[in-house]
């Protein structure tokens, strides 16, 4: 009986394996040889593009500035993320539906489109300037264009829709009647929050904040449109160094770092939430 | 000189004529042709399906476009290893010496491009001919200047004005028009094609805050009042005037003797072209006189066909935004771009200009 | 029982949230209603609306947006296609190394998607290298990219909803007579089936929404439609970009009013994108 049920998994198993291995293969090795310009690579294997990036503080900096708009974008995210995730999740009227309506659209709609919308807004005869400036709140024209936080704006759009999915999917594990029994044990509702509804949704809420970290160090189009050139960020990198400097293997090497620092981070977190799981477990 | 020029062109006018004749005369010439051609879309596009298109369809042939920048069909290219989805490529200036190291061209048989008499002599070779020039260009919006009590730039020096702070927009690097003002900055500095540093120190003094990967940004920056001036070419400006904009452009000065930067445009046939007849026919009708002003228009790249120049004159904006007079174009700036180590410029412009 | 200062924070934060999620869709929807000059700067709220720049989208759009289309529900498919049995596999299999094979079915999620790109194209240049055959720039090509992303969506919720499933169902089945694949298809099918309906709307507006992979996919004149957005303004940037974005905009609400009608979005929403878990 089991034995039948394996026999499905394994033409799938392979398929996803050979694409898997395929591709990621091909890239990784092709980073290890001398890249020689114009789709030329040199013969020996070599270290060398991996050199050049943890050698140059050009390539160090931009790490460290995708790590950063990243972190931040995440930690954003999730903060407005969680009042509508909340919020949904608890209501119990028809209005759920047409918030939730809201939501699951924003998160289909391709960022470029969203782009254009941050763009408008933002302008220097746009809605936010013209209001800072008839209130006096700032001297010239705010441009999110080639600024870290125009980045960061771009990243939060790329990811808001998924992190209300990823937090109401926490939120609804947390039953109401738990928050109902504290409060009948004399629990005001900030220590509910306290008590209750933070400590039982964090562990949901460090898996969701990774995953929209992940999503972020790998996000494209916000960072190269909001970027303007001026911010760059290792994906953009990546495609700067395909598309204009035609350096298939230093791509790959940049490719290579960001996909290893991403793993890296991912495996911390599944440390870091047994750590967290079992330290509950203790409490309880 | 002028005289001369013109006499050829006209010459060329009626050589041009009579080839379209004769083609016409041979009506289903290219039945069953599929040609591909590979452009910027837009306005470009529009004025081939507008003036070309009709023509080669009338001969039994269609025109198919495939629309991108030339970097990045270039990049496709190596990756494919010069297997090339299109049959004719724009090539800009900047990628010459790339192509040189790959052999995804063939060589252009300029017996079946007559209409080459328009052109001048340095205008085509065997592996390319000639298709436009830009006239890059400071463009600046005089309202703004005057009001912030600004004289118009002289050159790019000038746009480190600090009441220009985040208003000024120049190419990336990464832009088809990238290395090509670079350049610009560069010998205005002082430097060369082998001595970036001075230009990466102008570059840095005039702090731009943007910059621009496609031309039409600007146009729209300069509308939405998010710039007051961008190094751009004098084409983005001649739209955004005649969309109503108080622009004007400056040829910076860049040397003693230097004033204003050229960028120049080819037209390749593909190796893997099976259709070189065809490829030939429609550059050849890249040079007409009615096409090169069109474009010129349409697209505000300055055209090589010496009638169009001519005709340009007659157009008021054109009149006052750009160059047209020969010998003050001739002495444009013409970067070396054989001598320009691409990794290089932008190693360095990636560690000066970026926030990285 | 929340009190009354909750609610308002709750209100405002939730309400602030709302308005920085939605306002750049708002504002393209309506700036694309732009009714001034061919290039006057663009506005919102637009001076004179009008639909004109609705009948100016450029034909490229549409044909980028038929491509994306269908390469989306064939991916889709495809990635159905792997995802059901594998998911069915897993959860009624009993093996030691179920953790390792998870991790393989959702490798796609952790790989940035810009790393795929290059990834893929760069296979496909072996290939080209090794057997002539060329992928990169063709529909194929570009699916199998699409299908990588796509299936552990797929896989997510379908696992999800297979946890909670009752066996007795199918054992009942069995006891009545049902065979195997009567079985399979009367009875475990349409249980799953919230799981593939909302598996499957995450895995094609993945595909649908996708930059960062398919602008190494595409080639000249094979363009998707995000790319084609990507790439518009390298040109003139005029309004009828904004009409297009808003036609896109008023599909997905369309398709959400669909599943909505199909499975409910309470389903959609308990499998948190099949990548919650």
């Amino acid at each position: 009986m089991e034995n039948r049920w394996i026999a499905y998994l394994i033409p799938p198993f392979i398929v996803t394996l050979l694409l898997v291995a395929g591709s990621q293969f091909v890239f990784i090795q092709n980073s290890f040889y001398q890249d020689l310009g114009l789709g030329r690579t040199g013969t020996d294997l070599t270290l060398v593009n991996y050199l050049k990036f943890f050698t140059d503080t050009f390539y160090l900096k931009t790490f460290w500035i995708t790590i950063k708009v990243s972190a931040i974008a995440a930690l954003l995210t999730l903060f407005l993320g969680f009042p509508i995730a909340y919020v949904v999740a608890r209501m119990k009227s028809k209005l759920a539906m047409f918030l939730l309506a809201g939501i699951v659209v924003s998160t289909f709609v391709t960022i470029v489109i969203k782009v254009f919308g941050l763009i408008i807004i933002f302008s220097a005869d746009g809605v936010i300037n013209k209001t800072l400036l008839n209130l006096g709140l700032i001297e010239r024209a705010y441009s999110i264009i080639g600024t870290q936080e125009g980045v960061v704006i771009g990243l939060m759009h790329f990811t808001i829709g998924f992190s209300v999915l990823l937090l109401y999917s926490v939120v609804v594990t947390v039953p109401p009647s738990l928050e109902y029994a504290a409060q009948i044990h004399g629990a005001s509702r900030l220590r509910v929050y306290q008590r209750v509804i933070i400590p039982l949704c964090a562990p949901g809420f460090v898996v969701g904040g990774l995953m929209i970290f992940n999503m972020c160090m790998g996000a494209f189009t916000s960072a190269a449109l909001l970027g303007g050139g001026r911010v760059l960020t290792l994906p953009v990198l990546v495609q700067r160094t395909v598309m204009m400097e035609v350096k298939y293997s230093t791509a790959a090497s940049i490719a290579f770092v960001l996909l290893v620092s991403v793993i890296l981070i991912n495996l911390f977190s599944l440390i870091a939430i047994r750590r967290l799981r079992s330290a509950r477990l203790v409490v309880a | 000189m002028k005289k001369y020029k013109k006499s050829l062109a006209s010459l060329g006018l009626a050589f041009g004529f009579a080839f379209g004749f004769s083609s016409m005369a041979v009506a289903g010439q290219f039945d069953g042709v599929t040609l591909k051609v590979a452009t910027w879309g837009g306005s470009w596009k529009a004025n081939m399906e507008k003036i070309i298109v009709p023509k080669f369809e009338a001969l039994g042939g269609k025109i198919e476009f495939v629309t991108g920048s030339p970097a990045a069909n270039f990049a496709k290219l190596v990756a494919g290893r010069g297997r090339a989805p299109f049959d004719v490529m724009e090539v800009l200036d900047a990628q010459v010496g790339d192509f040189a190291q790959v052999d995804y061209l063939q060589p252009i048989n300029l017996d079946l491009i007559p209409n080459k008499v328009n052109l001048q002599p340095f205008q085509y070779n065997e592996t390319y001919v000639g298709s436009w020039n830009t006239q890059e260009t400071i463009c600046y919006n005089t309202e703004k200047f005057a009001e912030l009590g600004l004289a118009a730039p002289k050159t790019y020096a000038d746009l480190a004005a600090p009441a220009l702070q985040d208003k000024v927009s120049l190419p990336d690097i990464n832009s088809g028009a990238g290395l090509a003002n670079f350049g610009g900055v560069i010998y205005a500095a002082g430097g060369d094609e082998k001595n970036i540093q001075p230009g990466l120190d102008l570059m840095k003094k005039i702090n731009a805050t943007k910059f621009w990967t496609r031309g039409g940004e600007t146009k729209t920056q300069f509308e939405s009042g998010d710039i007051y001036a961008a190094v751009v070419h004098a084409g983005w400006c001649t739209r955004a005037a005649r969309a109503g904009s108080p622009v004007m452009t400056v040829h910076p000065e860049i040397k003693p003797g230097v004033k204003g930067l050229a960028k120049e445009g080819w037209l390749g046939i593909m190796k893997s072209s099976e259709n070189v007849e065809a490829a030939h026919w429609f550059i050849n009708e890249y040079l007409t006189t009615d096409f090169q002003y069109e474009y010129a228009i349409n697209s505000g790249v300055f055209p090589l066909n010496q009638d169009a120049i001519e005709k340009m004159k007659t157009d008021e904006i054109n009149a006052k935004l750009m160059e047209l007079d020969p010998g003050a174009i001739s002495s444009m700036l013409r970067l070396d771009y054989s001598k320009v180590d691409k990794t290089a410029w932008i190693d360095g412009w990636n560690k000066t200009l970026t926030t990285n | 029982m929340q009190t009354w200062t909750e609610k308002v924070i709750l209100f405002v934060w939730c309400g602030f949230s709302y308005v920085f999620l939605l306002s750049p869709m708002v504002v393209v929807m309506g700036a694309s209603l732009h009714g001034g000059e061919f290039s006057a700067a663009i506005k919102f709220p637009p001076d004179e609306p009008s639909f004109q720049w609705y009948s100016k989208i450029p034909t490229e759009q549409f044909e980028a947006l038929a491509l994306s289309l269908l390469v989306a529900a064939v991916a889709t498919f495809i990635a159905a296609l792997i995802a059901i049995p594998a998911a069915l596999g897993l959860v009624r299999s009993n093996f030691k190394l179920k953790f390792a094979i998870t991790s393989v079915f959702r490798a796609p999620l952790q790989i940035p998607a810009i790393v795929s790109g290059i990834a893929f194209l760069q296979l496909y240049y072996l290939i080209f290298d090794t057997s002539g055959l060329m992928l990169a720039g063709t529909i194929p090509g570009m699916l199998l990219g699409h299908v990588f992303i796509a299936t552990p969506f797929l896989f997510g919720t379908i696992v999800a909803v297979l946890q909670r499933f009752d066996h007795r169902l199918e054992e009942a089945s069995y006891s009545l007579g049902a065979g195997r694949w009567r079985t399979l298809y009367r009875v475990t099918l349409p249980t799953i089936m919230p799981g593939i309906y909302s598996g499957g709307l995450y895995a094609f507006m993945v595909s649908f929404a996708d930059v960062p992979m398919s602008i190494f996919l595409t080639a000249p004149g094979f363009v998707t439609y995000p790319v084609e957005l990507f790439y518009a303004m390298e040109n003139d940037f005029d309004p009828s970009i904004l009409a297009s974005s808003s036609i896109v905009i008023v599909f997905c609400l369309a398709m959400l009013l669909v599943v909505q009608k199909v499975v409910g979005l309470e389903t959609l929403l308990r499998s948190g994108g099949g990548s919650a878990r």
